[in-house]
């Protein structure tokens, strides 16, 4: 509950410090007691755990209750008058004007009038739950159990993380190719063989009449470059295969680039991806940088690249700009500026370490959640056995009543002996009442 | 003000009309005045289906999106289960003294709110929405049911004088409310459950993940954990009386503030009740 109240995140996440600096006074404590992560804290690993353990437990014992259960369900069956007369809950004194036969019937009415449907069986009347009603709960705790279970191994083998793809670039599904990346201890990556490409880029794509939002078309390759699979991904319409799930988290731009020697061959060729940003005097902030080193490899400066965005109602917009230029940004190794230029596409910048930086495309690339998790298949069928489970606690009864009309020397009596364990339509005393108003009669207290 | 809205005006006029006659019946021990509190309750229903089945035929898509549609919706479940418990079993009447309060004030805060139709977005574009929003109104519906099950059975008790008991006496005994209302949290229970389950099989898809933590996730299993306690204290503790009603009441009162107090009081992501018209 209180972790709810405190933003969730990592030192550098700006809610965490935002709330930071406006709660200096708590700020210490709650970072000491991990309240910021607190999901995934030691102590609610703990509290987890113990959930586990006491739903083991209860699983367990519900387990022992139902077969008790179920042992009676089968010996109820069995019922005779004999039995009956020799124990039973409750004695009821009948009108001396009805026969047994009408005192039977008349009980059977009454019962069922509470929602309990006897059958007659020569001179008894029972109305038993079926067998299987008392495992829903058992069910239902064993599948929770499987559910916690599953989540924990999930999470050690789970991997998900973001990872932004060019549009025509094919990245490796691989811990390098993510911007960011979370990976369970237990995730082994040298079993996955597999790349991510996106063929396109719809920034207003629409279906059903609804627009879709930024949507790029993702294929999904094989170890040998085999196209598996090729989708649109947007909200509600992931790409799935196997453990994967692809879905778009965001998109942005790149400023593709080649190195070009002077006399016009490529020698290399890299994409630089840039994000939308309201607070940049141009309207994109660079993610990361190019490195340039001399021929002995020491770091000459590093070259950070933004697009201009084309503004409208004094806002920028997030789409391909009509003019598709770059601006680099070239930084000394003590982070002075050496040169800065805006370039268009075909245009170069002479290297210092020799050759020329080329700006060749200017287009979209989407940032891809990734997510490689074998438990969910599991972890649906554990919350539907649940959920089935559950189903039957709640809507299953599961109860025994059965009665019959016993001789004593005070007269006819209706012998009644009843087990309401849950769900039942009415209680012990409700029944003992409408009975003993329905027959006339007065009741006379138990036996057993 | 458009026709659909005065009908949703007509239809908070016949709840609050109900719940003064619940009340003046019971305090005052006039049955017929409760019978009238019933008839007006189904007629405060018939104008709110009336309204949201207009509303839903113009927008194209039911009551999902905001806090005036879905506590409409959150209404229409608990008037729907009460006038339906209450009609095949009349001796629940007089429980609406508890539950069309309930019913008034949260409707009569959705007329409070913007009444504007929202869009449906590329991210609820899809029919775990209908399904999702679906269980977690009837799991309100039965969790306001032991809420007014609860009431009156703690009314009861607390009647030293007899008097509040007397007013009473047309419900069943206070076991069988006990176990009403204990079938009532079990019901819900399940819904809640359902909510939870269809929400995170739709935020898988949607999303992309399960779970995120997000506060209406958090506290929807705070909720449900708090009535799996309430549950095992009944059946393993074998708790009864006066404090297991009180449970019901307080839990009921959480499951409120989940679906209707997070989010006003977080900026959470999460459409749930409160969407109002956030980027969703």
């Amino acid at each position: 509950m209180v972790a709810t109240t405190i933003p969730q995140g990592g030192a550098s996440d700006p809610k965490v410090a935002d709330w930071a600096a406006t709660h200096p006074a708590i700020e210490p404590v709650v970072r000491a007691i991990g309240l910021h992560q607190a999901f995934t804290s030691l102590v609610f690993t703990a509290c987890i755990l113990a959930l586990a353990v006491s739903t083991a437990l209860c699983a367990w014992q519900r387990t022992k209750a139902a077969l008790g259960k179920a042992n009676t369900l089968r010996q109820a069956a069995g019922a005779d008058k004999a039995s009956l007369t020799e124990s039973h809950a409750l004695e009821i004194a009948c009108d001396p004007a009805l026969s047994a036969s009408e005192v039977l019937s008349v009980a059977s009415g009454t019962l069922g009038h509470l929602g309990i449907k006897t059958k007659r069986r020569d001179d008894v009347l029972i109305s038993k739950s079926a067998t299987w009603s008392v495992w829903g709960s058992p069910v239902f705790h064993w599948a929770l159990l499987a559910l916690i279970l599953t989540l924990i191994v999930g999470n050690l083998l789970r991997s998900e993380g973001l990872m932004g793809v060019a549009v025509g670039q094919t990245k490796a599904d691989a811990a390098d190719s993510y911007g960011l990346i979370h990976t369970g201890p237990l995730h082994d990556w040298r079993r996955v063989h597999r790349g991510i490409r996106v063929d396109a880029f719809e920034p207003d794509y629409q279906s059903g009449g609804i627009d879709r939002g930024p949507t790029p078309t993702v294929s999904l390759l094989d170890a040998a470059g085999k196209v598996v699979k090729t989708q649109r991904v947007y909200p509600n319409h992931t790409l799935k295969s196997g453990s994967l799930t692809i879905y778009p988290s965001d998109y942005g731009l790149s400023a593709t680039f080649s190195l070009v020697s002077a006399s016009g061959a490529e020698s290399g060729r890299g994409i630089m991806l840039v994000d939308f940003s309201d607070d940049a005097a141009i309207g994109t902030v660079p993610i990361d940088y190019l490195g340039v080193s001399d021929r002995a490899g020491k770091p000459l400066y590093r070259v950070f690249v933004t697009v201009p965005l084309d503004r409208k109602d004094g806002a920028f917009v997030k789409r391909v700009p009509a003019q598709l230029t770059a601006r680099v940004d070239a930084t000394g190794p003590d982070g002075k500026s050496v040169f800065v230029r805006t370039m268009g596409l075909g245009e170069r910048i002479a290297l210092p370490v020799g050759g020329n930086l080329q700006l060749d495309d200017i287009g979209y690339y989407a940032r891809l959640s990734v997510v490689d998790d074998w438990s969910i298949p599991l972890l649906y069928l554990s919350l539907v056995a649940a959920m089935v489970g559950l189903t039957i606690t709640v809507v299953a009864r599961q109860q025994i009543v059965s009665a019959t009309v016993i001789e004593t020397l005070d007269g006819a009596k209706l012998a009644v002996r009843m087990r309401l364990w849950r769900n039942a339509s009415s209680s012990r005393s409700e029944i003992e009442s409408q009975l003993t108003q329905a027959l006339n009669g007065v009741e006379t207290g138990s036996t057993t | 003000m458009t026709f659909e809205i005065i009908v949703m005006w007509v239809a908070l006029t016949f709840y609050a009309a109900a719940t003064a006659m619940y009340m003046f019946g019971v305090t005052f021990s006039k049955d017929a005045l409760t019978k009238w509190a019933l008839w007006a309750s189904a007629a405060g229903l018939a104008f709110q289906v009336t309204s949201l089945g207009i509303r839903w035929a113009r927008l194209g898509h039911g009551p999902y999106l905001g806090f005036y549609e879905v506590a409409n919706a959150l209404v229409f479940c608990v008037a729907a289960f009460f006038v339906i418990a209450a009609a095949r079993n009349p001796r629940l009447n007089a429980a609406g003294v508890a539950v069309m309060p309930v019913a008034v004030l949260l409707l009569g805060g959705s007329m409070l709110a913007s009444k504007s139709g929202l869009p449906i977005t590329a991210k609820l574009a899809s029919y775990w929405l209908f399904v999702h929003v679906a269980f977690a109104n009837l799991a309100f519906g039965a969790f306001a049911l032991s809420f007014g099950c609860a009431i009156v059975y703690v009314v009861r008790v607390r009647s030293a004088t007899g008097k509040w008991a007397k007013r009473f006496e047309k419900l069943p005994a206070q076991d069988v409310l006990e176990n009403l209302t204990v079938r009532f949290v079990l019901v819900g229970f399940l819904f809640w459950a359902m909510m939870i389950t269809t929400g995170a099989i739709w935020a898988n898809e949607a999303w992309g993940r399960y779970w995120g933590w997000d506060p209406i996730e958090t506290w929807s299993l705070i909720v449900w954990l708090i009535y799996a306690i309430y549950l095992h204290v009944r059946f393993a503790l074998k708790w009864r009386g006066e404090r297991l009603a009180w449970f019901a009441i307080v839990a009921m009162l959480l499951a409120l503030f989940a679906l209707v107090g997070i989010p006003l009081a977080f900026n959470t992501p999460h459409a749930g009740i409160g969407g109002y018209g956030k980027d969703l």
